[in-house]
């Protein structure tokens, strides 16, 4: 690796601060880390990092302000760090631009795939955009983008219009979270009903479809409040 | 005396009390001469009018507060009898023979009456009163029982992150390698355990002001479930579960947040105290109106009389030693409120190997909900 990855942490834990650049810098990242709000965005403006580990909870700035205001300039990927019980939170830094989210307390294998996936994600959108159209492949599942099909173990699953979109969406993204609104609005159209209910009923027939054990997801996931998950692609 | 003191009633309702004796009294009274008036007028015998006072004066004192409506009516039923139905007529005449015996005895119904009724009233009172200190009592212990479960729990873990912290500073030269990694495995297991506890009472405050106060949505079963599942796996991946949900999908009102942490504490118990390697039974069922989580071990079970207090809070006092094992105790009595607060209801059961641990939850608000 000739240049690397620079990574901007804005946390106000000194801490955990403290352990995660040192994780970070163990797995071969630049690291700057900054207390506040303040110093973390004009580290950001100056060096235009690769990538935002940020911290919700700040003392001088609402986290949620900052991922707006970094997201008036620029796409750089944001991974909010947060705690448990705030999904309310969750779903509104996501929805405003925030690319996904680590729930303390995390592993640092945990928190590699996160940062992994949220660049891997970035490098897609900014080199080429035919690797979009790329099929995604995770142990059996297979999503075909181009021909719209969908396998599991070499069989075909036959999924609905609906059921198909919702999939190929998190394929997309997978590894990513993705929210309710969010697929409701790709797949309904934005005047949809804001109803989840709708997208249970379709997501307990997918994974009925696709799971072995629809309570033991190998495929999808839930994260309860905010979204779904789906297994991130293998061949990256 | 002092316990009284909640039930005086304020100014304003002592006043409206009186009114409404004064009105009880007076119509009681109307009502009596009126009905001696009539059977006077048929049967043209005095004798019986004084019983028809005496039964009015019987309902006065048992109906109104205090002596003094009772002590009122007698006096006025005695006049009344005297004034309306004894020779002569409408006239007093206290000189009567035997009419000092017919006040008398009125006056003393009427006081014996007060008198019962007043300490009827007053035991009824005070009856309710140590029902309620009874209550607030036994609320009193389980937050003391609870805060004690706590205390324990927490330092036992502490202890010994604070021991290896320490002897990793103050001996690490003399340590080698691997006893370095043994003691702080043991740190990052027993601050995981600290976290998890501290979870748990957190989600507590999620439910406010108690009974069913918590922020329910429609939440589908399965992905409570299995969001347990995974989230208990990440900390304890060895552990073996068999999870099994209906074939139709199933909406219910909850806080999901909380009913995972009910499902992890019940999964996480069962890996730890059953004492057995095989995998715990995790299913969910549907009965009548309401669903059931089960979470069914097949260890070594829990005795008897452990049992019935298992979901209280107490620290189990049957145990040898008592820091042998990081309580049970605050998990279950945090899963008994969390299930309390959604309307349902939760129990253990012994089967013939282990333990089945079981939860209801109502499939329906009842006020309609939040959700559309």
């Amino acid at each position: 690796m000739n240049t690397k990855i620079s990574i901007v942490l804005i946390e106000d834990e000194k801490n955990i601060r403290g352990f995660m650049a040192a994780t970070l810098t163990a797995q071969g990242y630049k690291v700057s880390t900054a207390p506040t709000a303040k110093v973390g965005i004009s580290l950001i403006t100056s060096g235009c990092p690769d990538l935002i580990l940020l911290d919700l909870g700040l003392p001088d700035m609402d986290g949620i302000e900052v991922i707006r205001e970094i997201r008036t300039w620029a796409s750089i990927p944001i991974i909010v760090i947060s705690a448990r019980t705030q999904e309310q939170e969750k779903v509104l830094a996501l929805d405003n631009g925030a690319d996904d989210y680590i729930t303390k307390p995390f592993g640092p294998s945990e928190l590699m795939a996160r940062i992994r996936t949220a660049l891997r994600h970035s490098n897609r959108l900014q080199t080429d955009s035919l690797l979009n159209q790329r099929s995604y492949r995770a142990e059996e599942l297979m999503v075909d983008f181009e021909k719209r099909l969908v396998t599991l173990a070499g069989s075909e699953i036959h999924l609905t219009q609906i059921e198909y979109k919702i999939v190929s969406l998190l394929a997309k993204n997978s590894g990513k979270v993705i929210t309710y609104d969010t697929i409701i609005s790709n797949v309904w159209g934005p005047y949809a009903d804001d109803n989840n209910r709708i997208l249970r009923v379709n997501m307990a027939n997918i994974r009925r479809k696709i799971e072995k054990n629809p309570a033991e997801p190998h495929y999808i996931f839930t994260e309860i409040g905010i979204g779904y998950r789906m297994l991130e692609d293998k061949e990256s | 005396m002092q316990r009284f003191f909640y039930f005086l009633p304020s100014k304003q309702d002592y006043k409206k009390k009186r009114g409404r004796d004064a009105l009880i009294t007076l119509l009681l009274l109307i009502l009596a001469t009126a009905l001696s008036f009539l059977y006077f007028d048929i049967s043209q015998n005095s004798a019986n009018v004084a019983l028809l006072y005496i039964l009015a004066l019987v309902l006065i004192a048992r109906i109104t507060d205090g002596y003094l409506w009772g002590i009122f009516a007698s006096l006025i039923g005695v006049v009344c009898v005297n004034f309306l139905f004894t020779y002569p007529y409408l006239a007093l005449n206290f000189t009567l023979a035997g009419y000092p015996v017919t006040f008398i005895g009125m006056l003393a119904i009427s006081l014996i009456t007060s008198a019962a009724t007043t300490h009827m009233k007053q035991q009824m009172q005070m009856l309710a009163e140590r029902e309620r200190l009874l209550v607030e009592a036994e609320k009193e212990k389980m937050r003391a029982n609870l805060l004690r479960a706590i205390s324990h729990d927490l330092r036992t873990p502490l202890t010994s992150i604070i021991g290896a912290g320490n002897s990793y500073l103050e001996t690490g030269d003399f340590l080698d390698e691997s006893q370095k990694k043994e003691l702080v495995k043991q740190i990052c297991e027993d601050s995981n355990w600290l976290l998890n506890m501290v979870e748990n009472l957190l989600s507590v405050t999620r439910i406010q002001g108690g009974e069913a106060n918590v922020n329910k949505s429609l939440e589908s079963v399965e992905e409570v479930v299995s969001e347990a599942v995974i989230r208990l796996k990440k900390r304890l991946p060895d552990a073996k579960i068999h999870v099994q949900v209906p074939d139709e999908l199933i909406l219910i009102p909850m806080d999901a947040i909380l009913i995972e942490q009910v499902l992890i504490n019940l999964l996480e118990n069962a890996i730890l105290h059953s004492k057995s390697s095989q995998p715990i039974s995790c299913h969910v069922e549907e009965e009548g109106e309401s669903i059931v989580f089960h979470v069914r071990d097949y260890g070594i079970g829990i005795p008897p009389e452990r049992i019935r207090t298992i979901f209280d809070g107490t620290p189990y006092t049957g145990n040898p030693s008592p820091d042998s094992s990081k309580g049970m105790g605050i998990g279950l009595s945090i899963c008994k409120t969390i299930v309390a607060a959604h309307k349902g209801t939760i129990c253990a059961h012994s089967c013939p190997q282990g333990t089945d641990f079981s939860f209801s939850l109502p499939q329906t608000t009842e006020s309609g909900g939040s959700h559309p």
